[in-house]
């Protein structure tokens, strides 16, 4: 809890509050004008006054938590998201979009407007952490040429946003059969990104039950993948940093990865993270003779012969 | 001249998940693992039946136990970054004696050694330091040795308590005096991660690997690597030496386990009962006239050999 007063005689209780009015002015000119508008650009609209993206941020959730709505019906979305892949998506004003005629994938769509999504032949959904990696496989058209099937790929550029989760949550419910398969680093921060999928984040925990995915499962990469490769000599296999096993020893602490807790898979893999004292980038799946690619087809492959057993 | 061993026990899934470490005594074998208890188990019987579960010894799981040779103290250490000092009861349980902290930093004690009363600690840090704990005087840090800071990822500390090694991530590995807590030797060899370290019994030898997939050998009085033992062809994550010094083992992340002799610097025997990680190799203390030893790792299970005496 916050209180932030006027008038006030502190200079800072007075920024403060400027801050807050002028967040809310520019979430009420999105609303009155009908556009969405992003936390980034909040910010660009007056950095010297907001000093910092983390203040937009944090006064923005603070605002929806304060009003007892979501931050989209402020109209502020983070439209980080990327998608591509089998579908369409029918709209709630009877508008169709084809993904597939966007193969290098499009920014995620606001899963309020939706009214329905489509799969064309889709087998799998495939979450990535990096947009590089995205990149690379939309120029390839990953998502149709996999050699498990038709898929969709999406990437929220790191640790994922509103938007983004909203609409995975939405396919995952919508179409619960699909699997949904998550690609990350082998380091700390790739296992918070997927526990932030599955699970939500800690910081807004009020919102989490529309837009957890607990049924995500995790395709890669695992402490197994990166010793497993030909030669230990691999480029890409990184050593922890001090930041790394402090983030990897609190999320030890964490009640999902107790003894006998649900995520009982992913401790390991941090402890082992911790024992071996390295991390690899997806990246390092690329210097694999199949490459990226030929990695994905046999792991897919093997999620999904796993699943219809 | 090779030599034969047979596997004469396996304890099947002793742990829920990949055993980390092996600790043993006269008695008994101790193991430690990403689970958050310990398990105790006899040896004097050839079924090596379960004596003891420390439960909640360390929430997180712990990644090192050992032992003091006279077999009565024990320190573990978690992932929390906590050290547990454990000690023997007349009717031989283990408890909990204390616990070592060092200052308010979790995480900063990673590998552990004991000398062979018991009465010192020595341990690494993930920024290459090296400490040596009194236990018997309130647990105090007593020595603290700087390297290159490079993470410690083994350490350990000579019978009669002169010598602590230490083995870094950039393939340094230091040699102390703890009388006078200087640093005696910087051993040059190996170039990439050192997972483990071990004095010989009498204390002259040093042997360090890791993921050179070399055995390195040291001369602890004059500073000098002596010999190679090559044939892994894995990382190898633990080394011990036999009771007499006559033998090394030595454990690899592909599941081989295999026995030198330090006379004629050959692998005189390789087993693999598994293709899973071996953490932690050991000899178990010698009781009549064959040796044997226990290996453990990601396949949760601990297995024990013994020498085949036919001939």
């Amino acid at each position: 809890m916050r209180a932030i007063r006027f008038p006030s005689k502190t200079p800072q209780e007075a920024w403060k509050f400027t801050v807050l009015l002028r967040i809310l002015e520019l979430s009420h000119e999105a609303l009155v004008m009908g556009v969405v508008t992003t936390k980034r650009d909040m910010y660009y609209r007056d950095p010297e006054l907001f000093l910092k993206q983390a203040v937009v941020d944090r006064y923005v959730d603070d605002l929806a938590y304060t009003l007892g709505v979501e931050r989209d019906a402020l109209n502020v979305a983070a439209a980080k998201g990327l998608v591509a892949g089998s579908f369409t998506t029918k709209r709630k004003d009877s508008s169709v979009v084809d993904y597939c005629s966007e193969p290098q994938g499009i920014l995620v769509p606001n899963a309020k407007e939706i009214q329905s999504i489509q799969l064309i032949d889709v087998n799998w959904v495939l979450v990535i952490e990096k947009e590089a990696t995205f990149r690379t496989l939309a120029s390839k058209q990953y998502w149709q040429t996999c050699f498990a099937g038709k898929g969709i790929i999406i990437t929220a550029k790191g640790y994922p946003d509103i938007r983004t989760r909203q609409f995975l949550h939405l396919l995952s419910t919508s179409h619960p059969h699909i699997p949904i398969f998550c690609l990350v680093d082998f380091d700390p921060n790739g296992m918070g990104i997927m526990s932030t999928y599955k699970y939500g984040s800690m910081a807004l925990s009020h919102q989490n039950q529309n837009l957890a995915v607990p049924s995500i499962r995790w395709l890669g990469i695992r402490g197994s993948d990166i010793l497993q490769m030909k030669d230990c000599e691999v480029t890409g296999r990184l050593k922890l940093t001090d930041r790394d096993r402090r983030i990897a020893t609190r999320m030890l602490d964490k009640e999902i990865f107790q003894d006998g807790a649900r995520e009982e898979g992913w401790r390991r893999e941090l402890q082992i993270m911790l024992m071996l004292n390295c991390k690899a980038e997806i990246q390092i799946l690329s210097s694999r003779d199949d490459g990226l690619e030929g990695w994905l087809d046999e792991k897919l492959l093997e999620a999904l012969n796993e699943g219809r057993q | 001249m090779s030599k034969q061993y047979l596997t004469t026990h396996t304890i099947d899934d002793a742990h829920i998940t990949d055993i980390f470490s092996l600790a043993v005594t006269p008695t008994q074998i101790l193991s430690a693992s990403g689970a958050s208890s310990i398990k105790v188990h006899s040896t004097t019987s050839t079924d090596v039946p379960l004596a003891q579960t420390i439960t909640g010894a360390h929430k997180l799981g712990c990644h090192h136990i050992v032992t003091s040779r006279n077999g009565r103290y024990a320190a573990s250490a978690g992932f929390g970054g906590e050290v547990k000092i454990w000690s023997i009861s007349e009717s031989g349980e283990w408890f909990e004696e204390g616990k070592v902290v060092d200052g308010n930093n979790a995480g900063e004690i990673w590998a552990i050694a004991l000398s062979e009363d018991g009465q010192y600690m020595a341990s690494t840090t993930y920024d290459g330091r090296i400490n040596v704990w009194d236990l018997v005087d309130g647990r105090k840090k007593i020595r603290e040795f700087e390297t290159k800071g490079s993470f410690g990822m083994c350490i350990d500390m000579s019978r009669d308590g002169r010598f602590t090694a230490s083995g870094h991530e950039n393939g340094g590995v230091y040699v102390f005096n703890n009388e006078t807590g200087r640093m005696l030797y910087s051993l040059p060899g190996l170039v990439k991660p050192v997972r483990t370290v071990a004095f010989s019994p009498a204390g002259t030898r040093l042997a360090a690997a890791g993921d050179s997939r070399v055995i390195a050998l040291y001369d602890v009085q004059h500073g000098e690597q002596v010999a190679n033992l090559t044939g892994h062809s894995a990382w190898i994550f633990s080394v011990d030496w036999s009771d007499t010094g006559e033998y090394l083992l030595s454990g690899a992340f592909d599941g081989k386990v295999k026995v030198w002799s330090i006379d004629t610097r050959n692998c005189v025997a390789t087993h693999s009962e598994t293709d899973k990680t071996l953490w932690c190799v050991k000899w178990l203390p010698k009781t009549g006239r064959s040796e044997a030893f226990a290996t453990a790792g990601a396949n949760r299970s601990i297995s024990f050999y013994r020498e085949a005496t036919g001939g």
